[in-house]
């Protein structure tokens, strides 16, 4: 219920979820790409002013394309993200899923107007905060969502014991919790280990064989199928 | 099947999988580099494997990572699979040879209010003017009204210029581009306030356009201000006029989004008119370069108006008669 997970059923009937982004990253993504569009404009202005009137008439064009369309070739172009966006790991993605299209990142990027208003991105501001999943009017209308894109991490190996079958059969979430445990227990310390597994006394202790955490470990190798 | 097993049986398919989604993010130079870990046509059918494989992980309880990893390969696989372009420049090329006149013919009466909410004030002023000249002082200051009196002087060196800025073609063409395409998207984008900003930028462009017109024909430079306005007039009135139409059905369907919510109604709204929007932004970069470098040129008046008639004429024969073949 306090989810802000957007699940998404794709034509193959699986679904998928989206973590919509909220207002902080994507301040801070925009304040990042404030940065890199200033920064850019700024160092075109010197080298341009040599060039006298004809500069002139190049900055003004430099600083309308940077001013409207930067955030839009970025989307379309590069995976959904501006250097901004990239840098704290989010995306723009369609409200199902898909990556946005032209269409729908000039939709989103002119409506940027709208947002701003009456000042300093008021509207956005508000709607980012009061929508459920974050969006800002401009995604509204064009019907796009900025989203968590996590970092691909590589399948990890759960930790090795020599496996042991639980002499009483287990329910699924007691199995869920147990896997779930082996996989993190590398990322925990041997003292965290023992402690969690003092929950649950009536399955890390037991007459023989190992005892607390190495034996919980034990129980997950049995569970996903390892055999001695 | 134990999750032990299905991860060796699979495995090395979902490294296939990885690889080939990693490749395909890949510069086309590096792309040629690296080998296809499988042909392009067996992505679909092994998209749809790794559909069933989270599926099957989901279902039978496997690893939360296991089924995080899954996840995260499906939804680059998804992305890979439907984010697949059309062809955009074919794309474009069809709307400009006659898609962006359906459009706005599609549109005609939102076109006529907008071009109401323009003409009805410029004309209203200019009338108001006509019969009390201090009635321009309510919409600009003297100064500024000097100022225009000055840029279309008789002994101006170039017309529409404020002589001392010194300005060249070139960079008058960037201000144009820069003022006029934000203008013109402000004016739709200020639709989602119900229309209001966007009948406030019409209606103030209108009185502008009204007192400038009055008070240059009553110090004797009409000819001047004419032959600089009519060659690019056609086209930048032109896109005002239909950013001013987006920007009310937008406002209209804020306030009446008919029988349905006012996201999904606004959202095909807003999707129905993105296009034009770029096709009247491209508008006024013709109308930016015709201002730039005709417009600003002293030749004689009937050569100025013969031409500027042309141009006139053009975007109203486009949208009257292009794109009549397929429908509308």
């Amino acid at each position: 219920m306090l989810d802000t997970l957007r699940f998404i059923t794709t034509p193959e009937l699986i679904e998928v979820q989206l973590r919509p982004a909220g207002l902080l990253p994507r301040l801070l993504a925009w304040g990042i790409d404030m940065v890199i569009r200033g920064g850019f404009f700024l160092a075109a202005a010197v080298t341009l002013s040599i060039l006298g009137g004809f500069g002139t008439g190049i900055m003004l064009l430099l600083y309308f394309f940077l001013e409207w369309f930067y955030p839009v070739l970025f989307e379309v172009l590069m995976q959904g993200a501006t250097p901004g966006k990239r840098a704290l790991g989010l995306a723009v993605v369609s409200d199902d899923g898909t990556p946005v299209g032209w269409g729908k990142s000039m939709t989103r990027n002119l409506l940027r107007t709208a947002d701003f208003l009456p000042m300093l991105y008021g509207f956005g501001i508000v709607s980012v905060l009061i929508h459920k999943e974050f969006r800002r009017i401009g995604d509204i209308v064009a019907g796009t969502l900025v989203i968590h894109r996590d970092a691909h991490s590589p399948l990890p190996a759960l930790a090795e014991a020599t496996p042991l079958a639980s002499p009483t059969p287990l329910d699924r979430e007691t199995q869920r919790a147990l896997v779930a445990f082996a996989e993190r227990a590398r990322s925990l310390t041997p003292a965290r280990r023992e402690e969690l597994a003092g929950l649950v006394p009536h399955l890390a202790r037991a007459e023989t064989g190992p005892q607390g955490a190495a034996r919980l470990l034990a129980l997950a190798n049995y569970l996903i199928g390892r055999r001695i | 099947m134990k999750q032990e097993l299905f991860e060796q049986q699979y495995s090395a398919d979902w490294r296939d999988f990885n690889l080939w989604l990693k490749r395909s993010r890949l510069s086309r130079k590096q792309q040629l580099k690296t080998p296809l870990p499988f042909p392009e046509e067996e992505f679909p059918r092994r998209y749809r494997q790794l559909c069933q494989h989270l599926a099957l992980a989901r279902d039978r309880d496997y690893s939360h990572s296991l089924v995080e990893y899954l996840h995260d390969l499906v939804q680059r696989g998804h992305d890979a699979l439907y984010g697949a372009r059309d062809d955009f420049r074919s794309n474009v090329w069809q709307y400009a040879i006659g898609g962006f006149a359906r459009d706005v013919r599609r549109m005609r009466w939102w076109v006529l209010a907008s071009a109401l909410l323009l003409f009805g004030p410029q004309l209203a002023i200019m009338l108001a003017i006509h019969i009390q000249p201090d009635l321009a002082y309510l919409i600009m200051s003297p100064s500024q009204v000097a100022n225009f009196e000055q840029m279309y002087s008789v002994d101006a060196e170039s017309l529409g210029r404020v002589a001392r800025e010194a300005s060249t073609d070139f960079s008058m063409f960037g201000f144009y581009i820069f003022n006029n395409v934000s203008i013109a998207f402000r004016c739709f984008a200020g639709g989602l306030t119900a229309g209001l900003l966007t009948i406030f930028a019409l209606v103030q462009n209108g009185l502008s356009f009204g007192v400038v017109e009055m008070r240059l024909i009553q110090a004797g430079l009409g000819d001047n201000f004419h032959s600089f306005v009519i060659g690019h007039s056609g086209f930048e009135l032109g896109a005002i006029i239909l950013s001013g139409a987006a920007g009310l059905r937008l406002g209209f369907t804020v306030l009446a989004p008919g029988q349905r919510a006012r996201g999904p109604a606004l959202r095909e709204v807003a999707r129905s008119m993105i296009s034009m929007v770029c096709g009247l932004a491209v508008m006024l970069v013709i109308a930016a370069l015709i201002e730039a470098f005709w417009s600003p040129l002293r030749l004689g008046l009937p050569i100025k108006l013969s031409v500027g008639s042309l141009l006139i004429a053009m975007p109203l024969l486009y949208f009257t008669l292009a794109g009549r073949n397929d429908g509308s």
